[in-house]
């Protein structure tokens, strides 16, 4: 049988593989292994956990923790709508309730939960030890859990967004929705995006950078693809929502008129940046779901996957197609045909994708011998249901019809078509798959598969009658439909099955309990799969691997590397250097390139994530000085963090295979960390488009009220605007010094470009709450302020380290990062000049 | 009729009632509502043959040409089918849009949560009413949707699509309805607590302008 | 690392023209406050950057690399779905009602 998983790639010429490591006794490496990885003991050893398994399982369990509430709040919606009078629920809680169920899905359960997986699995798959920056693994958990307690507090007091989970203004504006209830979604779920952007960055790195020696990025697994294209996604995706409430946030709380018509503000933009967000997101959630899909099927099959390159095509296609798809949630906003008809053509294209891959997923089954194990269940589960749910979102994707069925149940039952069937049945098989690596268990028989058919029963016989009560005109959102009886078998059947779907979930939550608590030791690679994951003892060890794989053993039978790699055949076997290590290699061809040492268990996670949470607590309340004076500790615990980077002790070129040394991360030439920061800037680069795009859309869409004309004293801004660019243009120049006094003249440039902004522009700003021009223009001077007093404070840290003699010949400290950093803020700053002048010339 | 044998066989309820999208009373919904038939005879075929590929799976394996897969089902067959009905849908958007053909406008000004409505008068003054529009039957009326508050939608199901009344813009929806008769409408986008109780009739009249405003409710009526 | 510059190509271009086409359609109806649409020469720009757009596609699709692999040919199937989609999503600007 495993022969047909094992064949060797396509003919071509293998790269050079490493030599072996001479054969260690198994035990004493993994002891010593285990002994660095650890985690610390007790409750405190969860706080100061850095490792990639703990918290990608607890990301995910969290996330199903908020499955299950998000869960119980749907079970009260449906309670509420079984009867036409439901006098269940008040209309306020109501409100709050469906907002809560919908946020509380989107944002606290299906993104997290995708993040664990991949946070989880993928240095398992790629054949490394952990993530590249495991404190922001940890920084990403805590700001996602903190958030979450926010939001979930906020509804045991009453004070729940109740806005719907998008959120439109003017609904969600301070006139409409006074009281916290928004702000506490606008910055929830804002601090709850930290952890989306911080594990896009990570997940970015870790694949292009961390794959096995030798796992060429064209032949890596497709979980891996798959990974990527959902972490470029989010890196370009989650901006724009980000930006959207940021700007929400200073209207609610400053009165910036970003969104008010009677000001020059446009209630559109905030539809358009949501939407820009909202329409990747469901993608960002199917394509890890789909990764998923693409492992199992073929082991499951015993055999390798149909059409491996027009698979990873597809995932391109879906990428880049799901950002021109936004304007099919505004087809009834009053947008012309023509424009209507871009959106719709590309939403109808982007199905092609889909279909490829679905239509190699069952070429697949056909190629091989499906078998009938409890993740093949979910699997027809899903494919069942995903391509009805597919089916009728092309349908929603044709003008005409979107614009009788838009906000109506219909859309309410194609979106859990899509998100279930898309997103929740691939989990399910993707969590009975990999149990097993988790617990160390096998599965107790029968209440698995009962839960699926349960859950498939109660989901359909929920939501299938549901197109229909939409197409019969039942609006979503409403309480109560008095004057409709022909909607209440409809909605009973919904309420019936839906309770029947809660109680399959119960059963599937006792399922896994039960292989937790009663299960029998699993034996080795449970499935026989071909990918690494399986190449380690059960349940998986903190480091995953005693030696890291290498070329020859990519592609074979999991059971036999394991061995190998256990007696430290592969790679850097072991800890000797008391360190967490892993090896870096090259984006294309996997090459190694160097050694990474990881920070170990820190608690300054936990620590910059609370007091993160200080500040959106006193924002909430509304103490905005207070707010101010709370970001000292921020920056302060940055600037520690950044500390917690440098080497400890003299640096040697580190042996990972006979005769094959290479340096440590400190003396590299690319590091993760300049990796990871280019992906930062990358989603920077997206807020900063969407603030331009903000400023376009007032400008020429807009049709509101001419703003009031601008006070501003020409000549003073001309000469700070001036003093900014030439500032920043010499920043420039300076960061690609190399010697102290560069870092001090670099310090000062930036420092001179701040102090004309605060002194010569920001005082002579017109008032930002008079017209959304002034204050997008008050925005932008803030977003630009921002960016100068980090460039500030990163050359200020070279300086720092020159001082402690961190730099040396081989040693470049952080002059990689402040370059990048100081490139990214001079052509932001020159080119919000220009945007503005621009804007000026053609108000 | 399509629709009555059609639920009779789903055993469902059937596709009437005041807000049925699929029981059309002009030809702007009766468009819309024979794209779904098409669509849902469409999606219904697709699903079959995709699962009866898929029940076909279980059996020997087989040798398989990838290509079929990947490019004659997912990239051929699928761009087919799907340019088809994206042609179908801008055919039909085209024809039931608005035009600049001096149709009837009836202005609709929403609020939290109700409708006030405009209409010129036999002498051309403007008419107000509350919660109940007037239009002629059997001619194309161009609705003018604002908004006063927050964004709404006007929807009458078994006459066009919705359209959002947004605040700060004018938004123009053109319905028309084959008989006199009064159609229920609603506010479709959530707008706050009195969302669900946001209804409004819309009264077609036979004759047009109606010689006493506001006219009588029962008139015309079938 | 370069070749995953040239699978990002096509797709990128077609995000390019859609921008641009979409942009220019948004910056000639905003003064136009009717259903009816566009002059004839409104019209014609757009379509003039939507045909360029799909004929900047010919240089690249000459131009692409392959590599070594089971995914090799992205960059060429990542120049052919910007081309379909550069073709299938901005062919409504020929005839659509416009404003």
């Amino acid at each position: 049988m495993t022969d047909t998983t094992a064949s060797p790639s396509e003919a071509q010429a293998a790269p050079a593989d490493l030599p072996r490591n001479p054969p260690q006794r198994a035990l004493p490496l993994n002891r010593e292994l285990a002994g660095v990885w650890a985690n610390d003991r007790g409750i405190w050893g969860q706080i100061t956990s850095v490792s990639h398994t703990t918290l990608g399982l607890r990301f995910m369990a969290t996330a199903l923790v908020f499955f299950a509430i998000g869960g119980i709040l749907a079970m009260l919606i449906r309670a509420q709508l079984a009867t036409p009078d439901g006098a269940f629920l008040d209309t306020e809680l109501y409100n709050q309730i469906f907002t809560m169920h919908g946020s509380i899905m989107m944002f606290l359960f299906a993104i997290p939960m995708l993040e664990g997986l991949g946070i989880w699995l993928l240095p398992k798959m790629l054949g490394t030890r952990d993530m590249a920056f495991p404190r922001l693994t940890a920084l990403g958990y805590w700001c996602y859990l903190f958030g979450g307690l926010i939001m979930l507090t906020a509804l045991l007091f009453g004070v729940a967004p109740r806005d719907g989970w998008f959120m439109y203004t003017p609904l969600s504006s301070s006139a409409y929705s006074p009281g916290i209830n928004a702000d506490v979604w606008l910055l929830g779920v804002t601090f709850v995006e930290i952890s989306a952007v911080a594990a896009a960055v990570e997940i970015t790195v870790t694949i292009l950078r961390q794959r096995a020696p030798g796992m060429k990025l064209t032949e890596m697994p497709l979980f891996a693809w798959y990974m990527l294209g959902t972490s470029a996604m989010m890196l370009v995706g989650f901006p724009p929502l980000i930006a959207a409430s940021v700007l929400l946030e200073l209207e609610r709380a400053f009165d910036w008129p970003f969104f008010d018509p009677l000001r020059g503000g446009d209630p559109l933009l905030w539809q358009h940046l949501f939407w820009l967000f909202g329409h990747p997101e469901v993608y960002i959630i199917f394509l890890p779901a789909a990764g998923a899909l693409s492992t199992i099927i073929p082991v499951m099959c015993r055999t390798r996957i149909l059409g491996y390159g027009a698979i990873v095509a597809a995932v391109l296609g879906l990428v880049f197609l799901s950002f021109g798809l936004w304007v099919h949630h505004m087809f009834t906003v009053g947008i012309p045909h023509m424009a209507l008809a871009f959106f719709s053509a590309a939403s109808v294209l982007v199905a092609v994708p889909t279909a490829v891959q679905v239509f190699a997923w069952i070429g697949t089954m056909w190629k091989g011998r499906p078998e009938l194990h409890l993740p093949m269940y979910h699997i027809l589960g899903f494919f069942l249901t995903f391509v009805l749910g597919g089916l009728t979102g092309v349908m929603l994707a044709i003008v005409p019809f979107n614009w009788q069925a838009h906000d109506t149940a219909f859309v309410t039952a194609h979106l859990h078509y899509v998100l279930i069937g898309g997103f929740v049945f691939p989990m399910m098989a993707a969590i009975t798959y990999w149990m097993p690596l988790v617990t160390g268990k096998a599965r107790v028989r029968g209440v698995g598969e009962a839960a699926f058919w349960v859950i498939l029963i109660g989901f359909h016989g929920t939501f299938f009658v549901m197109h229909l009560t939409g197409l019969l005109g039942m609006p979503r959102r409403i309480d109560v439909y008095p004057d409709n009886p022909e909607w209440i078998w409809l909605n009973l059947t919904s309420s019936f099955f839906g309770f029947v779907m809660t109680i399959g979930f119960a059963m599937f939550a006792l399922d896994m309990l039960l292989q937790v608590t009663l299960g029998t030791r699993a034996r080795r690679d449970p499935w026989r799969a071909p990918t690494l994951d399986w190449a380690m003892p059960l349940p998986a060890p903190s480091f995953n691997f005693s030696s890291l794989p290498t070329a020859r053993h990519l592609d074979r039978p999991a059971s036999e590397v394991m061995l190998e790699l256990a007696c430290g055949d592969g790679a850097l076997p072991g800890a000797p250097r008391g360190q967490r290590e892993f090896l870096v290699t090259s984006v294309g061809a996997a090459r190694p390139d160097h050694v990474a040492h990881l920070p170990g268990n820190t608690s300054l996670p936990f620590a910059l994530s609370s007091s993160i949470g200080v500040f959106v607590l006193l924002v909430l309340w509304q103490l905005y000085l207070l707010a101010g004076m709370a970001l000292v500790p921020v920056a302060v615990l940055i600037w520690v963090w950044g500390r917690g980077l440098a080497p400890r002790g003299p640096l040697q070129p580190i042996e990972i295979a006979p005769g094959v040394t290479l340096p440590v991360h400190h003396q590299a030439r690319q590091s993760l960390g300049q990796s990871g920061l280019v992906a930062f800037l990358v989603a920077n680069a997206a807020l900063f488009a969407s603030v331009l795009f903000g400023l376009a859309f007032l400008s020429v869409v807009t049709q509101g009220p001419a703003p009031p004309p601008a006070m501003i004293d020409t000549s003073r801004i001309a000469w700070a605007t001036g003093l900014i660019a030439g500032a920043q243009l010499l920043g420039m120049a300076l960061s690609r010094g190399g010697a102290p006094v560069w870092a001090a003249l670099g310090l000062c440039a930036n420092a001179v470009a701040l102090i004309a902004l605060l002194a010569g522009i920001v005082p002579v700003l017109d008032d930002p709450t008079a017209h959304a021009r002034d204050a997008l223009r008050a925005a932008m001077a803030a977003y630009v302020g921002l960016h100068l007093l980090v460039a500030c404070g990163m050359a200020a840290f070279v300086l720092d380290q020159y001082r402690r003699g961190e730099i040396t010949e081989q040693i470049r400290g952080a002059w990689a990062p402040w370059r990048l950093w100081q490139d990214f803020t001079s052509i932001t700053t020159l080119v919000t000049i220009l945007a503005l002048i621009a804007q000026k010339g053609g108000a | 009729m399509r629709c009555r044998i059609l639920s009779a066989t789903l055993l469902l309820a059937g596709c009437g009632g005041p807000l049925s999208t699929l029981a059309p009373s002009g030809p702007v919904a009766a468009e819309i509502a024979w794209l779904w038939w098409a669509m849902l005879a469409g999606a219904g075929v697709i699903t079959l043959f995709v699962l009866g590929l898929l029940a076909l799976a279980f059996g020997r394996p087989r040798e398989t040409s990838t290509r079929r897969w990947t490019h004659g089902l997912g990239l051929w067959f699928s761009l087919g089918v799907l340019t088809l009905l994206l042609g179908a849908g801008l055919v039909v958007g085209e024809r039931i849009l608005p035009r600049d053909d001096g149709a009837v406008t009836v202005r609709a000004h929403a609020f939290q949560w109700g409708w006030s409505f405009t209409h010129e008068g036999a002498d051309g003054a403007p008419v107000e009413s509350a919660g109940l529009m007037h239009i002629p039957a059997g001619q194309p009326v161009d609705i003018l949707i604002t908004s006063e508050d927050v964004i709404h939608s006007f929807w009458v199901p078994r006459l066009a699509g919705k359209m959002d009344a947004i605040p700060g813009r004018t938004n123009r929806l053109r319905l028309i309805a084959d008989s006199p008769g009064v159609y229920a409408g609603l506010c479709a986008e959530f707008c706050g607590r009195g969302h669900a109780g946001m209804r409004f009739d819309v009264q077609a009249h036979a004759d047009w302008p109606p010689e006493n405003w506001p006219p009588e409710p029962e008139r015309g009526r079938q | 690392m370069k070749w995953l510059w040239w699978v990002l190509a096509g797709p990128t271009l077609w995000a390019v023209v859609f921008v641009a086409v979409y942009s220019a359609h948004g910056a000639v109806c905003a003064p136009i406050p009717g259903p009816e649409g566009l002059t004839t020469g409104a019209r014609l720009l757009l379509i003039g950057i939507w045909i360029l757009g799909v004929v900047a596609f010919w240089p690249l699709l000459r131009a692409v690399p392959t590599g070594t692999g089971r995914a090799a040919r992205l960059p060429r199937w990542g120049a052919w779905i910007g081309f379909f989609a550069t073709v299938f999503t901005l062919f409504p600007v020929v005839f659509t009602t416009s404003c």
